[in-house]
C-alpha cells in the first residue's frame, strides 16, 4: 500500500524543472526551445543547464536544414545578429559530384525548393516519360534544372534572397552553413539573456536514482545536488545519462553505411572577396567522399571515408590532392565516426539528444536538423506530470527511431545507384546484403513510378519525397513510366511547368546578389525584420 | 549618370545653374526622398511611404509619385506639376561630399552632367551664377548651400523617425491592386506604411516618447497622406485616356 501511495504521489508531481546535462548546439538549442516555448523568464517551469567547463564541444555539423530558420525564429533570435556572429552563411542544398561515374563533369543537385509543379502533377513521371518521347518541350537537361530553378541559382553562386528581404523572407527556400563553435556560445549568451535558462558550469561525477528508477539529481563536482524531474542528456558520443547510467544499447549500422573517419580540415579563403558557395558540395572519392561548406571567413572541408577500404595516408593524399598544396600548413584532425543510435532515446525521465542519441555521416546534414525536431517535440509535447512521462516518452522513441531508419535509408540511396567501380567500397555498396529490406522494397515500387508523399507515413518526414526524386533521378535511375501512359493526360500542364522554370531562372539570374556580396551588406546594413 | 566636383571658386568662376531646368531632375522617378521637416507640405499632394534602399535594404522616406519603377506622373514636359518641390529635387544639382573619403568635414559639389549646370559662356538669360566677378558666392549660391544644410539635418531627422517607426514596429507591407481607367491593372509591392492599429495600440509612455522626439507630426503627416494614392490614379488615368 505504501508503494502504491508512493505512485500515485509521484504520477501527480508536475514537470518544473527540467535539468539539461551538457552544452554544445545540441544542449543550448534543446534548452532554448523549451525555455522560448514555456515562457521560463516567468517563472513557469525552470531549465538549468549543466556544463563540464573542461570538455570542448565536438562541433559537428557545420550544414543545416531550412527547419534552422524557424528554430531561430522560436527562440528570438534575429537572422542578422545570428549571421554576424556565427560566420553563417547561406545554403541552398546540396551539389553531389562525381557520384554517378565519377567523370569530372558528373554531377547533380539535391536542392532546397520543390520540383515546379510538385503535388499538382506526377512531374517527374512526365519528365521521365518526356524525357524518352521528347515529348516535352526545349531541350532537357538534368532532373534538378529543369524542373527546380535552384540548381542555376547555385551554379552562379548567387544568394537566395536580396538585402531588401526582410529577416527569414527569400526567394528560394534556404538553410546556413555555420561555424559550429561560434554557433555554440551565441546560443549560450542568448538562452541565459533573453531566455532564463540557468548555467551551471561544472562536472557530473554521479547519478542519483529515484525508487521508481528514475533520475532524482546528478551530483556535482562543486554545486553538489542538481535535482529535477526531467533530465536530458546532451553528452556527446559519452551518453552519460542513457548510455552510462541506464545502459540502452548502442545500435550500429556500419553494415549498411561503411564510413567510419574524418579528416577534417579548415581553409581559408585566398582573399576576402573569394566567391562563397551557396550550396554544401560533396564530392565522392575512391572511399568516401569529402564535404566543403563555405562559410564567411573560411571553408570547412572534410573527407569521410571508409577504414576498411584504405589506409589512413591514402585518405589523406585524397584530401590534399582535393584541398592542393597549401594543406601543408593546414592542421587536419581526425574524427572516428561510429554510426548507429541508441536503441531507444527515451528512458524513464530521461532523453537524449545530439550525440548521445546517435550519429551519421554528414552527407545530408542530419546531425543539426535532429537536434531541432528532437527539442521541438520535448518543448511542444512536454509532459505535464511525471504520469503521463512514459505515454510521450514511448510516442517520443517510436517518432525518432522511424526517423533514423528514414535517414538511414535515404543516406544509403546515394551509394547503391552510383556506377563507380574504381573500388570494393562503391561495389560492396551496391551489394543488396548491405541494403535494408525497407530501402529495397521501396526501390521495387520506384521501378514504376515516382517516389509519392503517401510513400512515408509520418507528418513530418525528414526527408519528404521530392528529396528521393532529386536523388533518384539525380544519380540517373529511371523508373518505368510506360504502365503510367494512360495516367499522363495533362501535357499542356507539364510543358507550363518547365517553361514557368525556365521563366523562374531567368527572373532569379538577374535579381539576385552574389551569395559574397549579400554577406558583406549584411554585415554592413542588415536586413529588416519586416 | 552625375559627374560630381568639389565646387571651387577659382576653378569655377564661370559656372551657373538655370533654374528651369532642376525639375527635370524629378522625371524617371517613382519615388521621391524625403525629410520629416518637408512632410506636411509633401502629405497634401502625394502619398508618403517608406521603401527599401535596393543597395543597402535600409528603410527611406518617399513621396511616391508613379506606378513603374521609371514613371513620375507629377512631371509634364520638363515641370513639377505641384504646390511643392521636395527639398530632394530644390536642392539640384547642388551636392554634399566628403573633403577626403576618411574625413569628417564636409565639401560642397555639383554635377556636371546635369541639365541645370553651364559655363559656357556667355551666360545665357535667366541662369544664376554661382560667383560674382570678385569671387565671392552669389545670394543663389549661398540659398543653395542654405538648402543642403537642410537636407542634411534633415536626413538625420528621418533616420531618428524611421529607428523609432521601427523600434515601435509600427512599420507595416501594403500591397495594393490597382485597376487604371483602360482597365489595365498593376500590384504595388515593396512599400510599407505605418500601421494605424499598432498605432493606436501603444502604450501611453511610447506615445509621449514619440512626442517629445518630435516623430508624432510626421506619423500622421504619413497617415493622412494615403489618400492622395487617388489623386495619383486619377494623374495616370489622365494619362492614358488624353
Amino acid at each position: 500500500m505504501q508503494s502504491q501511495h508512493n505512485n500515485n504521489n509521484t504520477a501527480e508531481q508536475p514537470i518544473q524543472t527540467v535539468v539539461i546535462v551538457g552544452g554544445g548546439n545540441a544542449g543550448w538549442l534543446t534548452a532554448g526551445r523549451i525555455a522560448a516555448k514555456h515562457n521560463c523568464q516567468a517563472g513557469a517551469l525552470r531549465v538549468v543547464l549543466i556544463e563540464s567547463p573542461g570538455v570542448p564541444p565536438i562541433g559537428v555539423g557545420e550544414g543545416t536544414w531550412p527547419t534552422m530558420r524557424s528554430t531561430l525564429l522560436a527562440l528570438g533570435i534575429s537572422e542578422t545578429e545570428f549571421i554576424r556572429e556565427c560566420d553563417a552563411t547561406f545554403k541552398q542544398g546540396a551539389k553531389f559530384a562525381r557520384w554517378v561515374n565519377g567523370a569530372t563533369d558528373d554531377f547533380y543537385y539535391h536542392p532546397l525548393v520543390l520540383p515546379q509543379g510538385f503535388g499538382k502533377a506526377d512531374m517527374a513521371a512526365y519528365w521521365l516519360h518526356g524525357k524518352t518521347a521528347a515529348d516535352l518541350a526545349g531541350p532537357l537537361s538534368s532532373f534538378s534544372n529543369d524542373l527546380c530553378y535552384q540548381e542555376a541559382i547555385c551554379e552562379q553562386g548567387l544568394a537566395p534572397k536580396t538585402i531588401r528581404h526582410a529577416e527569414y523572407a527569400a526567394v528560394a527556400n534556404y538553410a546556413y552553413h555555420l561555424d559550429s563553435g561560434k554557433f555554440g556560445l551565441f546560443l549560450q549568451r542568448h538562452c541565459i539573456e533573453k531566455l532564463g535558462v540557468e548555467h551551471i558550469q561544472d562536472d557530473v561525477i554521479a547519478v542519483q536514482s529515484a525508487a521508481n528508477g528514475d533520475i532524482a539529481a546528478v551530483q556535482t563536482q562543486n554545486h553538489g545536488l542538481i535535482a529535477g524531474d526531467l533530465f536530458v542528456d546532451c553528452t556527446g558520443f559519452k551518453s552519460l545519462l542513457l548510455g552510462e547510467h541506464y545502459q540502452v544499447p548502442f545500435k550500429r549500422c556500419d553494415d549498411v553505411l561503411f564510413i567510419d573517419t574524418a579528416l577534417a580540415v579548415q581553409v581559408p579563403y585566398q582573399n576576402p572577396d573569394a566567391p562563397i558557395a551557396s550550396h554544401t558540395i560533396s564530392t565522392a572519392q575512391d572511399c568516401g567522399w569529402i564535404w566543403d561548406i563555405g562559410l564567411q571567413h573560411r571553408r570547412g572541408v572534410g573527407y569521410v571515408y571508409a577504414s576498411r577500404y584504405c589506409t589512413e595516408q591514402q585518405a589523406r593524399d585524397t584530401l590534399a590532392a582535393y584541398v592542393g598544396p597549401k594543406i601543408a600548413d593546414l592542421a587536419v584532425r581526425k574524427i572516428p565516426i561510429v554510426s548507429g543510435h541508441r536503441q531507444h532515446f527515451w528512458q524513464n525521465n530521461c532523453v537524449a539528444v545530439g550525440l548521445s542519441a546517435g550519429f551519421l555521416e554528414p552527407l545530408e546534414a542530419s546531425a543539426l536538423v535532429l537536434v531541432e525536431m528532437s527539442a521541438q517535440m520535448i518543448a511542444e509535447q512536454l509532459p505535464a506530470t511525471r504520469g503521463v512521462m512514459d505515454i510521450v516518452a514511448r510516442r517520443f522513441n517510436q517518432t525518432f527511431l522511424y526517423r533514423w531508419d528514414k535517414i538511414i535509408d535515404f543516406l544509403k540511396l546515394h551509394y547503391i545507384l552510383s556506377q563507380r567501380d574504381d573500388s570494393a567500397f562503391w561495389r560492396d555498396n551496391r551489394d543488396p546484403a548491405t541494403i535494408p529490406q525497407s530501402l529495397q522494397d521501396l526501390m521495387q515500387l520506384w521501378a514504376h513510378r515516382a517516389p509519392g508523399d503517401l510513400d512515408f507515413t509520418s507528418n513530418n518526414e525528414v526527408f519528404p519525397a521530392a528529396s528521393y526524386q532529386y536523388v533518384l533521378y539525380g544519380m540517373g535511375f529511371r523508373s518505368d513510366t510506360t504502365r503510367l501512359q494512360h495516367q499522363l493526360n495533362n501535357w499542356d500542364f507539364a510543358k507550363a511547368q518547365l517553361q514557368q522554370n525556365r521563366k523562374m531562372i531567368d527572373q532569379a539570374l538577374t535579381s539576385l546578389p552574389t551569395h559574397r556580396e549579400l554577406i558583406n551588406k549584411i554585415r554592413q546594413y542588415g536586413f529588416q525584420t519586416i | 549618370m552625375a559627374h560630381l566636383v568639389a565646387v571651387e571658386p577659382a576653378r569655377h568662376q564661370h559656372l551657373y545653374v538655370v533654374p528651369e531646368q532642376i525639375e527635370t531632375h524629378a522625371a524617371g522617378q517613382n519615388l521621391i526622398p524625403v525629410v520629416p521637416a518637408e512632410l506636411t507640405h509633401v502629405a497634401t499632394q502625394l502619398p508618403l511611404v517608406l521603401a527599401k534602399n535596393g543597395q543597402t535594404g535600409q528603410f527611406v522616406l518617399a513621396a511616391l509619385t508613379g506606378f513603374a519603377p521609371n514613371e513620375n506622373l507629377m512631371v509634364q514636359q520638363g515641370q513639377w506639376q505641384g504646390m511643392y518641390l521636395p527639398l530632394q529635387i530644390q536642392r539640384q544639382p547642388f551636392f554634399v561630399g566628403k573633403a577626403a573619403p576618411e574625413a569628417n568635414d564636409y565639401v560642397v559639389c555639383i554635377d556636371l552632367d546635369s541639365p541645370a549646370t553651364g559655363q559656357t559662356q556667355p551666360v545665357p538669360a535667366g541662369a544664376e551664377p554661382l560667383f560674382l566677378a570678385d569671387g565671392s558666392e552669389t545670394d543663389f549660391y549661398r540659398q543653395a548651400k542654405q538648402r543642403l544644410v537642410q537636407l542634411l539635418q534633415g536626413e538625420q531627422q528621418r533616420d531618428a523617425l524611421i529607428e523609432a517607426l521601427l523600434q515601435c514596429q509600427l512599420l507595416q507591407p501594403m500591397s495594393l491592386d490597382i485597376t487604371f481607367a483602360d482597365q489595365s491593372t498593376t500590384r504595388l509591392n515593396g512599400l510599407y506604411t505605418i500601421d494605424a492599429d499598432k498605432l493606436a495600440a501603444l502604450a501611453p509612455e511610447q506615445v509621449v516618447h514619440l512626442h517629445q522626439q518630435g516623430h508624432l507630426a510626421a506619423i500622421y503627416a504619413i497617415l493622412g497622406s494615403a489618400a492622395q494614392i487617388y489623386g495619383l490614379i486619377a494623374r495616370k488615368n489622365q494619362q492614358l485616356v488624353g
